[in-house]
């Protein structure tokens, strides 16, 4: 092999090779730079929730001064429910369903002597809407445990307010967790005692969450019968950022609850710049495996003649291909190699600015940019040898 | 392989000349069998080397059909032809296809490493041999044709082979050293039982053949 190595390198340019290397690994660079920047960047714009749909906005009525003395009139009509449904920009509609008899909820750690007792309400939207496990976020009659999501607002409210000036421990969300709630549900002349375990907590649902399952059941048994209209939706849209949502709303005189839609907006300028950052990467890798594919028949067609010589003494053509074959391998796999080594050096120096910047951001790792890497080089190495291999099979049939 | 069989077979150069082929080898039915010595003769441009590498799979720009042992070599595939050429085809090119920037030796080596077939002290014997031992380090593109056409000889023997073709081997040689390239390519043949074709244009060794073919 060899003596191979020694007849097929004649004819190798030095500076073609490193032209290749060098804008493979820019292009490469550039691929993995954004995508890796955007997976860090990408967590401070997703809230910290994990089990709420991404793109999904809560939409409610003004309150106006008359229908906040007469307590009607900020809810949905079943037309209007029905209007919103049939929006181009909606892709699925919920309803917030209240529970319709009451609710009262102690807690407490009796060895510390900490005892909360509460009038509640409980509502609930349809469980596609949640995204937690759903084997956990169901109940069933005759469970006497209920799966619920705070508000991240009432446990700041505690954490921040109540147990700072009262000189209370404050609590952290894995302890609150940890407790149980003693729920008790009056309606309907029946009563009944639950289990309330928090499962999580929210930072844009307003409201104290239980499972559909629950208050379907909970409300044939214990209300009062009467249809209620919810007066809180839960829309989940195509593109958070559509014109159409805001005028829509505007004409209707609808609000929605939080800063979704300039979220949304700020996420999807990012993709878009990522988006055409990646773009570029990807041409100039395709561009640079163009350059690597020509070098590579240029010192073909230079060694045809050795390379045929070598077929006809006997050598089998993809042992002919091999020397060349391993080249492209060994050029890439370093290219690889610099290209982590470089985004490594610029993630850390970015990263210093983000943490300054935003100093509660979680740092996730680079293992979904090495997978990338990894796969690009095997597709691009693929491709190579296959070419290379075909090459070498047209001087066997004496194609060129 | 025990024998290869020329069935019609004629250059597509000269199709346009097909009705005054006069030829022991065109449009003939011909077989060359093992363990027997063919001479070939031919006035230079009468597709001497191209009846080579039609054979050796090299071309295909012609009508007819050659077979090995009863097999048409169209059919044959590329891990097929890569085995004959290894081990039941030897041949000596009339451009002997050498390597010009490897040494003497390292044109054989690269073949012999492949077949691993003669030890390294029956090659450096031949080298002596056939009066080239002083060159065995030298690159083969500072040889003379005649040198050379000893080095590509030595190649062509480093195989196991069942019919050897040399293609005008001693054009550029003085008669002592055809007589020795002649010795030596026999005693080869013999060894394995294989079929020797020897072409010439002319000048041709001395040897006992089995049959003359005109071309």
């Amino acid at each position: 092999m060899k003596l191979v190595w020694k007849l097929l390198r004649q004819h190798i340019s030095i500076g073609q090779f490193a032209g290749f290397t060098l804008a493979n690994l820019i292009g490469l660079v550039i691929i993995l730079l954004g995508f890796q920047f955007y997976q860090d960047v990408s967590s401070i714009f997703s809230s910290r929730e994990s089990f709420m749909k991404k793109d999904y906005i809560v939409v409610t009525k003004q309150v106006q001064a008359v229908s906040a003395l007469t307590g009607k009139g900020n809810s949905f009509t079943t037309s209007e429910i029905k209007d919103l449904e049939t929006q181009p920009f909606t892709r699925s509609l919920g309803l917030f369903q209240p529970a319709d008899f009451s609710i009262s909820a102690s807690m407490g750690m009796k060895n510390v002597g900490i005892q909360f007792s509460t009038e509640m309400f409980f509502e609930s939207v349809p469980n596609e809407f949640v995204d937690y496990d759903s084997s956990q976020w169901n109940f069933q009659p005759g469970d006497d445990f209920i799966p619920i999501i705070l508000p991240r607002n009432y446990l700041n409210l505690y954490n921040f307010g109540f147990a700072q000036t009262r000189g209370l421990p404050k609590l952290s969300e894995n302890i609150i967790s940890m407790i149980s709630l003693d729920i008790s549900i009056k309606g309907h002349g029946k009563s009944g005692h639950y289990q309330g375990k928090i499962v999580g907590f929210s930072n844009r649902l307003n409201t104290i969450l239980v499972p559909q399952s629950f208050l379907d059941w909970a409300n044939v048994e214990f209300g009062s019968g009467e249809q209620v209209h919810p007066s809180r939706l839960i829309l989940e849209v195509y593109n958070p950022t559509d014109d159409r949502i805001v005028k829509y709303f505007q004409a209707k005189g609808y609000e929605t609850e939080d800063d979704k839609l300039d979220q949304g907006k700020t996420t999807w300028f990012l993709k878009i710049v990522v988006g055409i950052v990646l773009g570029v990467g990807v041409l100039i890798t395709v561009l640079a495996f163009y350059i690597l594919m020509l070098s590579i028949y240029l010192l073909v067609q230079k060694n045809a003649e050795k390379l045929e010589n070598l077929l006809l003494i006997g050598y089998s053509p993809s042992r002919v291909a091999y020397p060349y074959q391993l080249l492209t391998l060994g050029l890439n796999a370093i290219v690889l190699v610099l290209a982590f080594l470089v985004l490594m050096i610029v993630r850390k120096y970015y990263l210093e600015i983000l943490e300054t910047l935003y100093p509660d951001i979680i740092i996730g790792g680079i293992g979904k940019t090495v997978l990338v890497g990894l796969f690009l080089f095997v597709v691009v190495s693929f491709l190579n040898m296959w070419v290379i291999h075909r090459k070498i099979a047209f001087i066997w049939k004496r194609k060129g | 392989m025990d024998k290869i069989e020329l069935k019609q077979v004629l250059p597509l150069v000269f199709e346009e000349r097909r009705s005054l082929m006069q030829s022991d080898v065109w449009l003939q039915n011909l077989t060359f069998q093992k363990g027997h010595l063919y001479l070939v003769e031919a006035d230079s441009g009468t597709g001497k080397s191209s009846m080579c590498s039609y054979i050796f799979g090299y071309r295909k720009d012609f009508t007819g059909q050659i077979l090995f042992d009863d097999k048409d070599i169209h059919s044959l595939r590329v891990a097929e032809w890569v085995d004959i050429r290894i081990r039941c085809l030897s041949i000596l090119w009339q451009e002997l296809r050498l390597f010009p920037e490897l040494t003497a030796m390292e044109n054989i080596q690269i073949k012999n490493q492949l077949t691993g077939f003669k030890s390294q002290k029956q090659i450096d014997e031949w080298f002596e041999r056939l009066g080239i031992g002083d060159k065995r380090d030298s690159k083969v593109g500072r040889l003379s044709f005649g040198q050379q056409q000893r080095v590509a000889l030595i190649r062509s023997l480093c195989q196991p082979f069942d019919f050897i073709f040399v293609d005008e081997p001693i054009s550029h040689l003085d008669e002592r050293n055809s007589e020795i390239l002649g010795e030596l390519l026999l005693s080869e043949a013999q060894k394995q039982g294989a079929g020797v074709i020897v072409t010439s244009i002319g000048k041709h060794m001395n040897l006992d053949y089995d049959q003359i073919l005109k071309l």
